[in-house]
């Protein structure tokens, strides 16, 4: 083992009572904050403990129980039937105290623009028989049905009304009287009376999806096939919220969650895709020539260390192509393989030669964005694969294997919940880098020297859950190395966490702390550095860190 | 079908027992089907279209009154809201604020409505809606008459 590998963990990191995720900068960050540790605790639970309280995921028998409670409210209060109740509710998109405000402002308006009677319109006192206004034919008065305006309609003419406007679509919520010259709304009552089993079934679909889709607080789920709704509190500068169904997405604008980024940086960017995808094509494909031997080599791990098969065996960097072993020292002793450089513009170019030139650099700047902002996608897509495979399968195994009880694994679910949602972090990041201003040359600097950070801590992560694990899941007897795997990969991923941490805080911060630049990363890298014995600080810690520390465990 | 095939003939026995009833619409049955009509509504007056008949063509849905029936202008018509070209007619109450109370009458009603009032805003012939558009009622109203004037009055002579 290279002793290199001890700087990044250390200390409270070792403890096997995993108190990591009570490091003391943990309460300046809710969003990952893990309170405490629960041995029986799976993963929806982690997940939730991702959520803060700004929102809230809701399962169908939610969202019918909040409609039912608002109901009973405005039900109460007004004094109306709870039919009524309902029909004034979706008027006013389900906001409770927007249906107060109106009514006690002017009832008498509402009521008319709602179509809420208080009497008959019509009146046929001494009839005893009634025209129905639909099919024209007399009927006995115990025959027709009428709402509260009073208009006859015979039941069959009522059924092929309601049963025509509820499979026209949602509209059959605001249904009125057949009468064209009456404004009467026809309520669920009615509904439940006059429509077959399937109609009322859609009528209550649609008035389900219409407190979630008329509601401003809440929206669905944009998962596909996912039927769960998020209900979000205003006042939370943080948009992303954690569905069920642990799809995570933008609550503001129902991309995928993309914090620190913000929504309009991805708007553009995802515009700016579409524009280019056929020109980006290439990208997406998931081979590559070998920089050493030129034989196409397959992707198929979600870590970029790549290694050529036999008897080649090169390793490289799948992003920038470069030999792993001198990824650090190559680039002046830290990461860089994030880092976009212009090529130099030089000597007397005549301006069509310029153009050209200037048209060929801001295609291979977003070359270089777009590259690294799609592997990390696929990455994050293969992780999340691992990390259910790890679940339903390896977990049970290695558990039996190393003769270790599942709820001792848990720092290897965490380490993958830990890189896939660092793969997602760090591929907005790429989006945010592409728009970053030329000419803001330290913001860029500090950008890149966080964004580096943060990959390298992430690729050592991943290749350690990826790679290292794999030995263990095919020992024949219980590993003495197991219970070192588990310090490090607990300390690589409480470490990796730290790093993402600073670059989400900074980018949220718009860099502000750019002049702190130097202090910061003093202070950061000996926190995660678990103590003041790893004194080393900012670019010589990572160089020491870099150098040829990916070959261990192997 | 049944249903609507009842309900046509009531509208048919209710046309011909009230046949004055409304002199500016006469509604007439096609001999072999109930579901196709025709009707002939005047012109009204004080307005472009005055001494003009106009011919309109029904076709009653299956589904009927619960759908509205399709209706376009046989003789042609200088409005905004009839194509020019081929009668079709944009009126709410013959999409989405259709009632099955309504009938072929009322509908008749409601169209010679529609030729009193022009909507600008949703125009099907566009020449039309911008000359009113425009606020060149002069010229909408000239045009609409030599319109009706060819095409909507008996030739003399
Ligand atoms: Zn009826
Ligand atoms: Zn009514
Ligand atoms: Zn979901
Ligand atoms: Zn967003
Ligand atoms: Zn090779
Ligand atoms: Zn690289």
């Amino acid at each position: 083992m290279d002793s290199s590998d001890d700087d990044f963990y250390s200390g409270e990191a070792m403890d096997d009572d995993y108190d990591y995720y009570n490091s003391d900068d943990a309460e300046d960050n809710d969003d990952y904050e893990f309170i405490e540790e629960d041995p029986d605790e799976d993963i929806d639970n982690l997940t939730s403990r991702r959520q803060q309280q700004s929102y809230t995921v809701l399962k169908e028998d939610d969202i019918c129980q909040r409609q039912e409670d608002d109901i009973t409210r405005v039900s109460t209060v007004l004094s109306i039937s709870r039919v009524d109740a309902s029909i004034l509710l979706r008027h006013y998109n389900w906001c409770v105290s927007k249906v107060h405000d109106a009514w006690f402002a002017d009832e008498d308006g509402v009521r008319k623009s709602v179509g809420l009677l208080e009497k008959p319109l019509v009146q046929f006192p001494n009839a005893k028989e009634l025209t129905c206004g639909i099919c024209f034919e007399s009927y006995a008065r115990d025959e027709v049905l009428s709402a509260v305006c009073g208009h006859p309609f015979c039941s069959a003419c009522w059924r092929g009304y309601i049963s025509a406007t509820v499979n026209d679509g949602p509209g059959c919520l605001t249904l009125r009287c057949p009468d064209p010259s009456c404004r009467a709304a026809i309520g669920q009552d009615m509904i439940d009376k006059l429509a077959s089993g399937e109609d009322k079934a859609k009528y209550c679909r649609y008035l389900i999806r219409s407190y979630v889709e008329d509601n401003r607080k809440t929206k669905w789920c944009p998962a596909p096939g996912c039927e769960y709704a998020v209900d979000f509190a205003a006042g939370s500068g943080n948009f992303d919220v954690w569905c069920l169904c642990s799809y995570s997405f933008c609550w503001n604008c129902t991309e995928e969650a993309h914090r620190p980024v913000d929504c309009g940086t991805v708007s553009k960017w995802i515009l700016k895709n579409c524009a280019e995808s056929e020109n980006m094509n290439w990208i997406l494909a998931n081979s590559k020539p070998c920089p050493k031997c030129k034989r196409p080599i397959e992707k198929n791990q979600g870590c970029m260390h790549m290694t050529c098969s036999p008897p080649c065996k090169f390793e490289f960097c799948w992003l920038c192509l470069g030999a792993w072993s001198d990824h650090g020292e190559r680039t002046g002793g830290f990461y860089a393989c994030n880092r976009y450089e212009t090529a130099k513009q030089q000597g007397d170019y005549d301006e069509a030669e310029r153009r050209r030139e200037m048209a060929k650099n801001s295609l291979e700047k977003y070359t270089h964005y777009y590259e690294r902002w799609a592997s990390n996608q696929s990455s994050r897509q293969k992780a999340l694969a691992d990390l259910h495979q790890m679940q339903t399968v390896h977990l049970e195994k290695l558990s039996d294997i190393q003769c270790t009880p599942e709820s001792q694994l848990k720092f290897i679910i965490e380490a993958w919940l830990q890189i896939v949602e660092c793969r997602r972090v760090l591929k907005w990041t790429y989006a945010y880098g592409y728009y970053l201003p030329e000419h803001e040359l330290a913001k860029k600097q500090f950008f890149e020297y966080l964004q580096g950070e943060a990959e390298s801590g992430l690729e050592r992560l991943h290749q350690c859950a990826e790679k290292e694990l794999q030995q263990f899941l095919t020992d024949e007897s219980p590993s003495k190395e197991f219970n070192d795997f588990r310090t490090k990969l607990a300390g690589l991923t409480s470490v990796t966490k730290n790093y993402f941490e600073n670059l989400v805080r900074a980018l949220e911060n718009g860099l502000a702390d750019v002049d702190s630049h130097a202090a910061c990363s003093k202070t950061t890298s000996s926190k995660h550095a678990g103590g003041a014995s790893k004194g080393k600080s900012g670019r010589g810690k990572g160089s020491s860190r870099t150098g040829g520390s990916h070959d261990t465990g192997r | 079908m049944q249903a609507s095939r009842a309900r046509l003939f009531k509208e048919y026995k209710e046309v011909q027992r009230e046949k004055s009833a409304d002199p500016d619409i006469q509604l007439v049955c096609d001999d072999s089907n109930i579901f196709k009509w025709t009707a002939l509504i005047k012109g009204p007056s004080e307005t472009p279209f005055e001494g003009g008949v106009f011919q309109l063509a029904f076709a009653v849905p299956e589904q009927y009154p619960l759908q509205p029936p399709q209706v376009r202008f046989l003789t042609k018509i200088f409005h905004p809201n009839v194509h020019f070209k081929t009668g079709e007619i944009c009126l709410d109450i013959l999409k989405n604020a259709w009632s099955p109370a309504w009938t072929l009458q009322s509908v008749c009603r409601a169209i010679i409505a529609l030729m009193a009032h022009p909507e600008p805003d949703s125009p099907l012939n566009c020449d039309s809606g911008n000359l009113l558009r425009s606020g060149d009622t002069r010229g909408y109203q000239s045009m609409a008459r030599m319109y009706t004037r060819l095409a909507a009055m008996p030739k003399k002579g």
